[in-house]
């Protein structure tokens, strides 16, 4: 017996449904529809500070344009003006109310935005049907589990790609004097967190790893809480261990090179020898006191070179940017497919 | 065509069987009341049958050979679980807009008559309604799906009296209707003895009786629910088939 002689006079017209499935635009609007809280959480949060961005990157590049039209740079006055403005608008104080705290408090709380909206996102996704025991409905309904399943993950995942990559474009805007100053390092931490495919790179991981521990664990805020702490941990082996890996440092003399990342540094004697950091301190503690009282920061420096000792870094250089976040985002987005293709994989293998 | 085929079929969580053995033929046309305790493998073999778990050990099919969970059965089986799980911060229309969008066979025009007549409002959230509102609604989706056999878990736990009267009157007019068979299941006997026509006995995960609800009263004179105590007590796994010749 097939299906198609099922049930006479149920309705049972199983040939006019034939064996298409439900189409991806109607799983996607149950979906949609399912997290529209989700969707209108992230907004808000995702919408103020783009609002108190754009105002700021308003008001900053009205103040920083008289800082770029101070000329010469060297001097005094301009000076003044420069450091005025980064105590205003990075460092917070002086400046007028609504930049209280400044750019540098505003984008450590932006860290933490990844990780906040992909927990709260991804999370819930499965664990509250399997708490609340809705996965009953879900996964019997005529779409089928694992259809249910990608969708209910898919869908999630572009929004939250697409809204953290728009939000990326905003951070250009409201950094540009920092970056133009030198607050900001596109190398740094805290630049290459915020620029570039980074930031909604990150959030699709923890959203991904929410996901997969909300599965796993069946439980929200359990998942939420371990996320936060893989999260943390994962962000800063990457910042630390993996990411001056990416590509060979490079070698270069002096300890001064401007816009770069500076991997290691040490001082080779005049004899060849490499001195290492507490070589290089015991010994600048034996200099003349002449040096060692100095208020030029560059007194110890001049001494080394002075005395036939040469300087020398390991660096990343800003050149670096774009090939770094292309790295950090394709392992990234490597390391997301997989637990989502991993989450799936539990939906189906899960008994109720 | 049978509705349920099982063949030495188990279910073991951990170390428990939850259901062993169980070799049931459930005929369609049908209403089938599928009574035991508590703990008696009911939930494990409905949820089976709907293919939310995988049998551990025998076979199982569905509507005349269909894989449970598989395109074909998912189509054709309305399940009810156990509360009956909906979506509580959901409006009632936005509840059946997401079911018709994951259905391929879906009549609208059903559900909202049906609702009419119960007199729920399409805008209320589906958490604010009583026990028995969401039971229904959950049969109304269940049924809009126009399923060739519906499966009800323990529908008549959570109800009142009324509620139960009024929810039972509405699976035998939908059967009536329709002409699709419904397996319920149920820890009390008396709540499903007046209108099942197919009885199935559950304890401690295996088949005790299965049979006709007409055969079984032939064979053994007695009352269904004196049927049903004698084979709990008497632990011998029966079934009319063998008894009856069918």
């Amino acid at each position: 017996m097939t299906a198609r002689t099922l049930a006479p006079g149920a309705g049972g017209d199983v040939a006019a449904i034939g064996r298409r499935p439900v189409p991806w635009s109607k799983l996607a609007w149950v979906t949609l529809r399912q997290r529209r809280g989700l969707l209108i959480g992230g907004g808000i949060l995702l919408g103020v500070f783009a609002v108190y961005m754009v105002i700021m990157a308003v008001l900053q590049d009205n103040a920083y344009a008289a800082v770029a039209a101070c000329h010469p740079a060297a001097t005094l006055k301009c000076q003044q003006l420069a450091n005025s403005f980064t105590r205003s608008y990075w460092g917070g104080g002086a400046g007028p109310v609504i930049a209280s705290g400044g750019a540098q408090t505003v984008s450590s709380l932006l860290f933490a935005i990844p990780v906040l909206l992909g927990a709260f996102a991804g999370a819930p996704l499965l664990a509250r049907e399997l708490e609340s025991g809705t996965f009953r409905f879900a996964w019997t309904q005529g779409a089928g589990r694992s259809r249910w399943t990608v969708s209910t993950l898919a869908v999630p995942a572009v929004v939250l790609v697409a809204a953290t990559g728009a939000f990326t474009g905003i951070f250009y805007w409201y950094f540009r004097p920092f970056i133009a100053d030198g607050q900001v390092s596109e190398m740094l931490p805290l630049g290459f967190a915020l620029l570039g495919v980074a930031f909604a790179a990150w959030t699709l991981l923890a959203y991904s790893v929410a996901a997969f521990l909300g599965t796993l664990f069946r439980r929200t805020v359990p998942a939420m809480a371990v996320t936060l702490v893989v999260y943390i941990a994962l962000a800063m082996a990457t910042a630390t261990a993996f990411r001056p890996h990416y590509a060979a440092p490079v070698t270069v003399r002096g300890w001064n090179n401007g816009a770069v990342w500076v991997i290691s540094q040490w001082v080779k004697a005049p004899d060849g020898q490499v001195l290492n950091q507490p070589a290089v301190n015991n010994l600048a503690q034996h200099l003349p006191a002449s040096v060692q009282n100095s208020s030029s920061p560059d007194a110890f420096t001049n001494w080394l070179t002075q005395h036939g000792y040469t300087l020398w870094q390991s660096v990343q250089p800003n050149s670096r940017f774009w090939q770094f976040q292309l790295t950090e985002g394709a392992w990234l987005l490597a390391v997301s497919s997989l637990l989502i293709a991993a989450t799936v994989w539990l939906v189906r293998r899960r008994g109720a | 065509m049978n509705v349920i085929e099982t063949s030495e079929l188990g279910k073991r969580y951990r170390r428990r069987w939850a259901l062993r053995d169980c070799t049931l033929t459930i005929p369609g046309g049908h209403i089938v009341a599928l009574v035991g305790p508590n703990g008696a493998g009911k939930t494990t073999l409905l949820t089976m049958a709907v293919g939310l778990t995988r049998p551990t050990a025998g076979t199982l099919t569905v509507l005349g050979g269909e894989p449970p969970g598989s395109p074909g059965a998912l189509d054709h089986i309305g399940f009810v679980a156990q509360d009956a799980p909906l979506y509580r911060s959901l409006p009632v229309s936005d509840m059946l807009h997401l079911a018709r969008n994951l259905n391929r066979r879906w009549d609208q025009q059903r559900a909202e008559d049906r609702l009419g007549q119960l007199e729920i409002p399409l805008r209320q959230k589906v958490g604010e309604l009583s026990g028995g509102q969401k039971a229904q609604l959950a049969l109304t989706i269940a049924l809009a799906r126009r399923p060739a056999l519906l499966v009800l878990d323990e529908p008549l736990a959570a109800l009142d009296p009324v509620a139960r009267e009024d929810f039972l009157a509405s699976v035998v007019a939908a059967a009536d209707d329709d002409g699709i068979s419904v397996v319920l299941s149920s820890h009390v006997l008396a709540d499903l003895e007046r209108v099942c026509t197919f009885l199935v006995v559950l304890a401690r995960g295996q088949v005790r009786v299965s049979g006709p609800v007409r055969e079984l009263l032939a064979t053994h004179g007695a009352g269904l629910e004196e049927i049903a105590l004698r084979h709990l007590r008497a632990g011998v796994p029966s079934s009319s088939r063998t008894e009856a010749g069918q």
